[in-house]
């Protein structure tokens, strides 16, 4: 677990607790791994005489394996690498990301993820409106801007990484596509675990959260899969492209309580960012029931006293988890 | 600055509307502000103010110089921004010029008055050393490191705890001679007076999203923004400037009560101003 320094203003009480929540979970966290833990030039415990494969982040000096990076060693066989612990996105087959459209070119769209490179969208990737499967001609080609635009935010799933290092993505599915009615927040990417689920429908609150692998994270209101039929007709009646700014300001505002609770949630999330909790749905709902049940103000969630409750609970948390 | 989607405007925008902002404020609520001072030590005084993701430095340098004929009993105080391109790509080469100039321009418009120097927040005439001959002239300028909107706030907050840090050295006119010539003077390094800062006013940005106000826009809320207005108020409650931006126009009760919204919210400002630059100013005088 990483630890980084809070930029907050804390009261004399409040430093004397985070520090002791944060020596906790520093307790509660140590693995067999923990000895494993290398700076750079650190000597690298290998045996000699067993072959072993030199991984990232190592080198080999004068008959020594010394590591190049801060890490954690880890042994795979008989490859030997060091794992750091503040990377950039590493992509992998099958993630799903959430991106922004920043550029809609020939038979693709160009999507930033928070990634060393953009990733591309085909066309032919992505879902028909009119739900048929069929080769896209030269109309719809013309038509891409109907389905996404510039800044546009979607959520995708990565199809392969090409050998340059992009990204392919796809969104072939109903439950893919573009995110509307809501916020896009920003996290550091491994703050978020694979896990089997990343869209998460909270029923109880209305609301669409989709963790995406890259580090961003949309949290909105919840949108019923739809039915492609019904879009193509609306987009086809009008000419004008501002006929979907129409729709959307005809229809009616999130309401009040469903914002409260986006906004919750945003905040929940800012807050486990800032102290560099790892983020999952159970975390995040944990922090939201957290902040109702104190009635702390939405504002306040990110002021120090709520940061120093959240970390005393993850540390209780964490205890509780561990004797089970 | 990267676009946001339709989608995310409409939310934004009726977020406001609903007095609840993405990020959980109310429409008349500042992000966080801290403030550190004496962080250019070269400087005759400086400071750093952060508010939210907004990060600002202004320094203070006075110079010996001589009064300009049209006013010989004041001083004089030039104003400048730069805007680094740390804060955003665009801003690199000449790309923040324009910006730069607009922000001088509110800042010089709000701190210092007219051009007969009427309705200055800053006293001139305390600058004088020699009516006519000498007079202190000050650099006041400013650096934004990091844009998140509502940068005219945090540069006017900046600039006000950089006055209250400036130390200016005592002067003596060491001999008396004819009225052509420039008498000589001592600099004293050891003595030093504080800079009078008890009138100079905090600057209070209403951005007019929508058919609605907020206060400290976010570089997202800023993008969707129709018109901004900015008043600079002092402590007794006048205004001493008054700057529009933004493409719209305004009817003008809706600038009558900003105006009155603006000097509310001027007041607690100026109180959490006051206390975080007396805090910052006791927390240097630890250190050093």
């Amino acid at each position: 677990m990483v630890m980084r320094k809070l930029e907050l203003p804390l009261s004399q009480t409040q430093k004397v607790r985070f520090k002791r929540a944060i020596e906790r979970l520093q307790s509660l966290s140590s693995t067999a791994n923990s000895d494993a833990s290398v700076i750079v030039t650190d000597s690298i415990p290998v045996n000699h005489d067993d072959a072993f494969l030199k991984g990232h982040g190592t080198s080999e000096v004068d008959g020594e394996l010394l590591a190049t990076v801060c890490g954690v060693v880890e042994r795979v066989d008989k490859l030997v690498y060091v794992r750091t612990l503040r990377a950039r996105y590493k992509p992998e087959v099958g993630d799903i990301v959430v991106g922004r459209v920043i550029e809609v070119s020939q038979k693709r769209w160009r999507v930033e993820l928070n990634f060393a490179q953009d990733g591309v969208l085909m066309l032919s990737s992505m879902t028909n409106p009119d739900g048929e499967q069929r080769r896209r001609t030269s109309v719809d080609e013309l038509n891409m801007r109907n389905i996404f635009v510039e800044h546009d935010v979607l959520c995708t799933e990565v199809r392969n990484i090409q050998q340059d290092g992009s990204l392919q993505l796809h969104a072939r599915s109903e439950k893919y596509g573009k995110l509307e009615k809501g916020q896009l927040l920003k996290v550091d990417p491994y703050l978020i675990k694979r896990r089997k689920h990343h869209f998460h429908y909270v029923d109880t609150l209305g609301i669409d959260l989709i963790l995406g692998c890259n580090g961003f994270i949309w949290v909105g209101e919840h949108v019923e899969v739809r039915d492609p039929m019904i879009i193509v007709d609306q987009k086809n009646d009008e000419t004008v492209s501002s006929s979907t700014n129409n729709t959307l300001k005809d229809q009616s505002h999130t309401t009040l309580e469903t914002r409260q609770c986006i906004c919750r949630i945003g905040n929940a999330i800012r807050v486990l960012s800032n102290l560099g909790f790892t983020m999952d749905l159970e975390v995040i709902m944990e922090t939201f029931n957290l902040s109702n049940s104190k009635n702390i103000d939405i504002y306040d969630m990110l002021g120090s006293e709520f940061h120093v409750v959240v970390t005393e609970n993850e540390a209780e948390r964490r205890r509780a988890k561990r004797r089970n | 600055m990267v676009g946001i989607s339709v989608g995310e405007q409409h939310f934004l925008k009726g977020g406001i509307a609903q007095d609840l902002r993405t990020d959980g404020r109310k429409r008349l609520t500042y992000r966080p502000i801290s403030v550190e001072t004496g962080v250019i030590p070269q400087a005759n005084g400086s400071a750093r103010v952060k508010i939210g993701g907004t990060d600002v430095i202004a320094s203070v340098k006075a110079e010996i110089g001589r009064p300009s004929s049209l006013q010989p009993d004041k001083g004089k105080v030039s104003v400048f921004i730069d805007c680094s391109p740390t804060a955003e790509p665009t801003f690199g080469g000449r790309g923040g010029e324009e910006l730069s100039s607009e922000l001088a321009l509110a800042l010089q418009r709000c701190l210092l008055g007219g051009k007969s120097g009427a309705g200055a927040g800053i006293n001139l005439s305390s600058l004088l050393i020699k009516e006519g001959k000498i007079c202190w002239d000050l650099y006041i300028d400013g650096l934004v490191i990091s844009s998140d909107g509502n940068l005219l706030d945090a540069l006017g907050a900046a600039m006000k705890a950089a006055l209250t840090n400036t130390a200016i050295p005592k002067v003596k006119v060491s001999a008396e001679v004819a009225d052509d010539e420039q008498p000589e003077i001592d600099i004293s390094d050891e003595e030093y007076q504080q800079f009078d800062t008890s009138s100079v006013p905090v600057i209070v940005t209403l951005t007019k999203v929508g058919a609605h106000y907020i206060v400290d826009a976010t570089a997202e809320e800023e993008s969707q923004m129709s018109s901004a207005v900015s008043i600079s108020v002092n402590r007794v409650g006048h205004i001493c400037g008054f700057t529009k931006r933004g493409g719209s126009g305004m009817d003008p009760s809706v600038i009558l009560d900003m105006i009155s919204v603006a000097k509310h919210m001027s007041e607690t400002l100026m109180n959490k101003l006051d206390s975080e630059i007396s805090a910052a100013e006791a927390c240097e005088d630890d250190e050093s």
